[in-house]
């Protein structure tokens, strides 16, 4: 009988492989080497250009002058020392370090890369425009908003965040419907934070978009930025015959509390969806009227332990009222009800921050 | 005689392919974990991604630490949750019915009293008697209950659990404080369609570790957990990561992984039947999604990082093995009716089969492999030099996959800064084929006895105290 395996191709395989972990362990050190190296550099030279920069910044006006002439890889690492500073400083040495990058040529440098090949280069440059603020940047930010990668998508939408105008923003808030969700919720993000300038835009959105995703993303957004303006659409779409669209509406009428909303949050308070019976309840927590307390007592019994939750949380904030009210729920014949009722009584308002 | 010598050819044939096939599966895993390591780095390191902080889509997020005797690290290490870097969170400590003073501990340490605290019973649990609350740490819940194992102490978490999202680790690990941070991501990007995201795992022992902190990463000094960082690296942070890019993990490691909590609740919770219950309830949340076509992302993030006891004495480890293949057993056999089924996507068709033929029966092949060598030789099919040479190319194969482990760790995370710890490494990735390999491949085949025993046992992990106070 012949044998299973032959030597010679065994050899081979045996010298093969061990070149392969040799070279692998050779790979290992002379990366090793080349990061001590250049470790070893940024070490010794980011001090020194640290200060340099800082010096470059105080001068009034800002010069680029004095780092003109570096070589390739200081200029690397002044670049780098600039995205760093830019991270943590804002105002006016905000926009000194702005006026640095785009004397030493580096905003340009973005900009092109934003034409890059490589969708990676073409997202980082645009978030590297974002974060030095450079406003000729946008014109091509905004064509960056249909590139085809999502990762540009996003990280032009977060640059536009933060150096768009109110036009450019408004360009952002029909983002909230994108067909990625990514780049939909980033969008949202941004408009969380600098929305208020584009209230109009987003509430305009929110009646008039046939995107279902978009119009639950703007009605949150409504309410997180607490538009008042927005309060009668609110209205509108807490009876809207999507679940979703009436547990958005109803937290964000929650969040802006205008008192036009008590008798919506009354009706509610009966809503087949028991999410939107816990945004109802956690709206009339903030208004403290004694109208509400038999409804949240009723809500007190409800099927579904988060209204139940939210109820009892209500009644504790309502004021005397609520608190009887809350006392009786104590005799109740329920025990799910009673445990609610103690909890809250004995808690009062150390109720962990809710979702 | 001669048909004999025809099935023992055919069968040291198929020992030869199935050799060759593992460690080329080992090997493309490791690269494919590797491309994905580094492009979410790259993403990562992008200014528009450190918002998180900030962002108001940044979900709550419960943390569900179980606790079974841990008196001797609890208190720091619950501090040390407390600490996280993150905009709005709760710790939720259970006390799997502790016979030590981890409770009491606890209550002195916090200042807790006892609550009323109402909460949803979704999930079956064994009875809770008494939940505790601080008025100075609000975040913090302790419940203690009836032992009923890890799993059910889970469950008992999520019942207690407030928020959206919840975080199961171990009570005796240690999160880096942004780590919680990090893992999130891929629900802020994805709300409703992530359901569950795994950290890494790193091995602790060697580390400088003070105020519930690592504050330098050094290697052990022994070599069993030294051998361990090796596994880990390759089968936990690059094996997992490649896994994930086709949707298709499915282990997401019991001691530090982010779920959302409707998406568990609705697949049923941890199962309390189960010794391997953090991949069963992975799995199960696959065939809940799958089976209703409802989309959704299981993901590896390769940043967050936990930091873990590894055992240090051959008993644990053992038990350790053991429980980790039945674990590997049980849900396999549970849902073997996923596997080769196209109706379960890259799950049915490429994880769960790899998983079976690659992790769950590779120690029985294994096994028979080596008895084999013997009888080959005695039968005058396999030389000793053929036997020989043969055993060298396996120790080779193993070995560069696992320095090729190393190398893409020192490439992407550098956690182990000096070259003296790379050398070690190597060392390590060397070593384990002589007598860790064998012995663990060992306890896996005793786990299949285990198994059908019906053995459900977890064994104690002995501390040696790695998480010292400052």
């Amino acid at each position: 009988m012949a044998p299973v395996l032959a030597l010679e191709p065994l050899t081979n395989a045996v010298l093969g492989l061990a070149g392969a972990v040799v070279l692998l362990a050779g790979i290992l050190l002379i990366q090793r080497t080349f990061a001590f190296f250049g470790n070893s550099r940024v070490a010794r030279r980011e001090p020194i250009l640290t200060r340099v920069v800082y010096d470059a910044l105080q001068s009034s006006p800002v010069s680029a002058e004095p780092l003109a002439r570096l070589n390739r890889s200081d200029r690397k690492l002044i670049r780098s020392i600039l995205l760093e500073l830019a991270l943590d400083l804002r105002g006016d040495t905000g926009e000194a370090i702005s006026q640095l990058y785009v004397q030493l040529g580096f905003a340009q440098k973005d900009i092109a890369r934003l034409k890059s090949r490589w969708a990676t280069t073409r997202a980082n440059a645009a978030a590297d425009l974002g974060l030095i603020h450079i406003p000729d940047a946008t014109p091509m930010l905004l064509s960056a908003l249909d590139d085809s990668d999502v990762r540009v998508r996003q990280a032009a939408v977060w640059a536009i965040g933060q150096i768009g105008t109110q036009e450019t923003l408004r360009g952002v808030v029909r983002l909230l419907g994108d067909r990625n969700l990514v780049v939909a919720h980033r969008a949202q993000e941004v408009l969380a934070e600098r929305g208020r300038e584009v209230a109009q835009a987003i509430v305009a959105y929110a009646e008039t978009t046939a995107s279902r995703a978009g119009r639950l993303a703007a009605i949150q957004l409504i309410g997180w930025l607490r538009l008042t303006t927005a309060a009668d659409l609110l209205l509108g779409y807490t009876s809207d015959l999507d679940p979703e669209i009436r547990i958005k509406s109803v937290k964000a009428a929650a969040a802006i509390g205008d008192p036009n909303f008590l008798d919506a949050f009354h009706l509610r308070l009966e809503d087949p969806a028991w999410q939107v019976r816990c945004q109802a309840a956690k709206g009339l927590s903030l208004f403290g009227s004694s109208d509400s307390v038999p409804r949240l007592r009723k809500a007190l019994r409800d099927r579904h332990w988060w209204v139940r939750l939210y109820a009892a949380t209500a009644l504790a904030e309502v004021g005397p009222a609520g608190e009887e009210a809350l006392s009786a729920a104590l005799q109740d014949e329920d025990a799910a009800v009673r445990d609610m009722a103690r909890y809250l009584l004995e808690r009062g308002d150390m109720v962990p921050a809710l979702p | 005689v001669s048909a004999l010598q025809a099935v023992l050819a055919w069968y040291s044939g198929f020992v030869l392919i199935f050799f060759f096939a593992i460690n080329s599966y080992y090997l493309v895993l490791t690269v494919a974990g590797f491309c994905r390591t580094l492009r979410v780095f790259n993403e990562v390191r992008r200014p528009d991604q450190r918002r998180l902080l900030r962002s108001p889509l940044t979900p709550p997020v419960s943390v569900l630490a179980p606790a079974f005797n841990e008196e001797a690290n609890v208190v720091e290490n619950v501090r040390s949750l407390l600490m996280l870097d993150y905009p709005l969170f709760e710790v939720i400590l259970v006390n799997d019915g502790s016979t030590d003073c981890t409770l009491g501990r606890l209550v002195d340490a916090f200042d807790l009293r006892r609550s009323a605290r109402s909460f949803e019973h979704s999930l079956r649990c064994k009875p809770i008697r008494g939940i505790y609350e601080s008025p100075s740490y609000p975040n913090l819940v302790v419940v203690d209950k009836a032992n009923g194992g890890k799993a059910d102490a889970l469950n008992a978490g999520l019942n207690l659990s407030l928020y959206p999202i919840f975080c199961a680790i171990d009570a005796d690990s240690i999160l880096e404080p942004d780590a919680l941070l990090r893992l999130v991501r891929p629900f802020v990007d994805a709300p409703g369609v992530t359901i569950a995201a795994g950290g890494v795992v790193r091995v602790a022992n060697g580390c400088d570790i003070h105020g519930g902190r690592v504050h330098a990463v050094r290697l052990p000094r022994r070599a069993l957990p030294l051998i361990q960082i090796v596994e880990y690296l390759r089968a936990f942070l690059f094996g997992r990561m490649g896994w994930s890019t086709g949707n298709s993990l499915l282990v997401i490691s019991g001691a530090f992984g982010l779920f959302e909590k409707k998406a568990a609740v609705l697949a049923g919770g941890y199962a309390t039947d189960s010794v391997g219950e953090d991949m069963e309830l992975v799995v199960r949340m696959h065939r809940y999604r799958r089976e209703r076509r409802q989309p959704y992302r299981i993901g590896f993030v390769p940043d967050p990082i936990c930091w873990t006891e590894a055992p240090e004495s051959f008993r644990v480890l053992r038990r350790q093995r053991t429980r980790w293949q039945r674990g590997l057993i049980d849900t396999l056999l549970r849902h073997r009716a996923m596997i080769g089924r196209p109706r379960y996507g890259t799950v049915g068709m490429v994880s769960l089969p790899g998983f079976l033929v690659f992790e769950m029966l590779s120690p029985l092949v294994e096994l028979t492999g080596y008895l084999l060598l013997p009888v080959l030789w005695a039968s005058g099919l396999l030389s000793p030099s053929l036997a020989g040479t043969f055993f060298v190319l396996a120790i080779l194969y193993m070995v560069l996959v696992s320095a090729l482990a190393i190398l893409l760790e020192d490439v992407a995370f550098r956690r182990y800064p000096s070259v003296k710890d790379l050398g070690r490494l190597l060392v390590a990735a060397l070593l384990e084929n002589f007598g860790f390999r064998q012995l663990t491949v060992w306890w896996r085949v005793r786990a299949f006895a285990e198994y059908l025993r019906g053995d459900l046992s977890w064994g104690a992990m002995e501390h040696r105290g790695i998480v010292r106070a400052a």
